[in-house]
């Protein structure tokens, strides 16, 4: 029988072939370790699914639609060098207003954290670090938790965090999220971060691909840092020239991004960046390719 | 513009982008005809013949060539 990441990548193969040919190229070599992360979490998303009246043909072709999306938004970026949103009210207005992209955006991502060997990356790097930096830690906090894959991983791996706190701003995230993790243990809050608690600061916060999405993330971080308790660590992950529909701060590269995390008090622990195409630096830089940078953190 | 110059200008582009002085290009050749062509470079090729010749492309052309001729076309129809 059909492992779920089978059916998927040969739904693919059908409907794009191109495409499918260089997701598996991308993904060749990875193993049995990928297969086993990769179908534990698309059969959650499929029961997900199932659960709503649908099925993985829904989320495939709202994977294919989101590729469609990027060709189109890296065309523009090519062509002016910036990305076409610089407005947080104006993608909330056309994005995250309007339920039909929203929804095959959302759907898409979900895909992509196992379908884009550097989102595989993003998260092995997560798995295989957290035990060792979230270790004394009672209270966990994700910002921006989506499709719900980091908590749920963290939720297996810390049975000594005794408080998990999941904000987001967005009701669908939160939903598919709540479908995906399968643990009593989590608290939902449905917040723009800026909106949340002043009172209460937390021993480990995850916050994946949010810095992108909003104007001015200093600001971002410097919430996360009246957050983070004193000795707490911070994994935190946002692309370079990454091009999307919702994305509207640009990092060119990382230093950029290492610069930002030290003005806003923080001391990069341990780091991973990964090309998302099997290029050289060199190449990725000329033509500004997406490229995935990850850190754990700590404040100064 | 005619068509000879065009393909000149447009070979000059591809050595530039693809860094491979060796290329020459007929109205023939696919992408699968040259090193380095592909979905990644293509974006900036295309990109690079617009701001060179001053014009656009929309994204039905662009899907639809299928070798260098048609690109060719393409431009020298605007």
């Amino acid at each position: 029988m059909k492992t779920v990441l089978q059916v998927i990548l040969d739904k693919i193969k059908v409907k794009n072939s191109k495409h499918y040919e260089k997701l598996v190229a991308h993904l060749d070599g990875y193993g049995d370790s990928y297969e086993t992360l990769a179908n534990s979490f698309f059969n959650k998303y499929n029961q997900y699914l199932e659960n709503n009246q649908k099925t993985i043909d829904f989320g495939i072709d709202c994977y294919l639609k989101m590729i469609d999306d990027m060709l189109e938004q890296r065309f523009k970026f090519i062509r002016e060098g910036k990305y076409a949103n610089s407005s947080f009210d104006d993608v909330e207005k056309r994005i995250y207003g309007n339920s039909e992209i929203m929804t095959y955006h959302m759907h898409g991502l979900v895909l992509a954290q196992f379908l884009w060997f550097d989102q595989y990356e993003r998260i092995l790097f997560f798995i295989q670090n957290i035990g060792k930096f979230a270790k004394n830690g009672k209270k966990y906090l994700e910002i921006g938790g989506g499709h719900g894959l980091y908590m749920n991983e963290a939720v297996n791996l810390l049975i000594d965090i005794e408080k998990f706190d999941l904000v987001d701003i967005s009701e669908s995230s939160l939903e598919l999220a709540k479908g995906i993790i399968d643990s009593k243990k989590v608290n939902y809050f449905l917040k723009n971060i800026f909106d949340f608690r002043e009172d209460e600061t937390y021993d480990f916060i995850t916050m994946g691909e949010v810095l992108e999405h909003v104007e001015e993330p200093l600001s971002l971080l410097n919430k996360i840092n009246q957050l983070l308790n004193v000795d707490g660590v911070c994994y935190i992950t946002t692309p370079i020239n990454a091009p999307m529909i919702d994305h509207i701060y640009l990092f060119h590269n990382e230093n950029e991004i290492r610069e930002m995390l030290n003005e806003a008090g923080f001391t990069i622990i341990e780091e991973r960046i990964v090309i998302s195409e099997k290029i050289t630096e060199k190449q990725a830089a000329k033509f500004k390719v997406p490229v995935m940078y990850a850190a754990f953190i700590k404040k100064q | 513009m005619e068509r000879n110059k065009i393909l000149k200008d447009i070979n000059t582009i591809f050595i530039d982008v693809l860094d491979n002085e060796d290329i020459v290009l007929t109205e023939e050749t696919k992408a699968s005809d040259v090193d380095g062509w592909d979905s990644l470079t293509h974006i900036q090729l295309v990109v690079d013949f617009e701001n060179h010749f001053g014009i656009r492309f929309t994204t039905m052309e662009i899907q639809g060539w299928k070798n260098v001729g048609d690109i060719v076309d393409s431009i020298s129809s605007k």
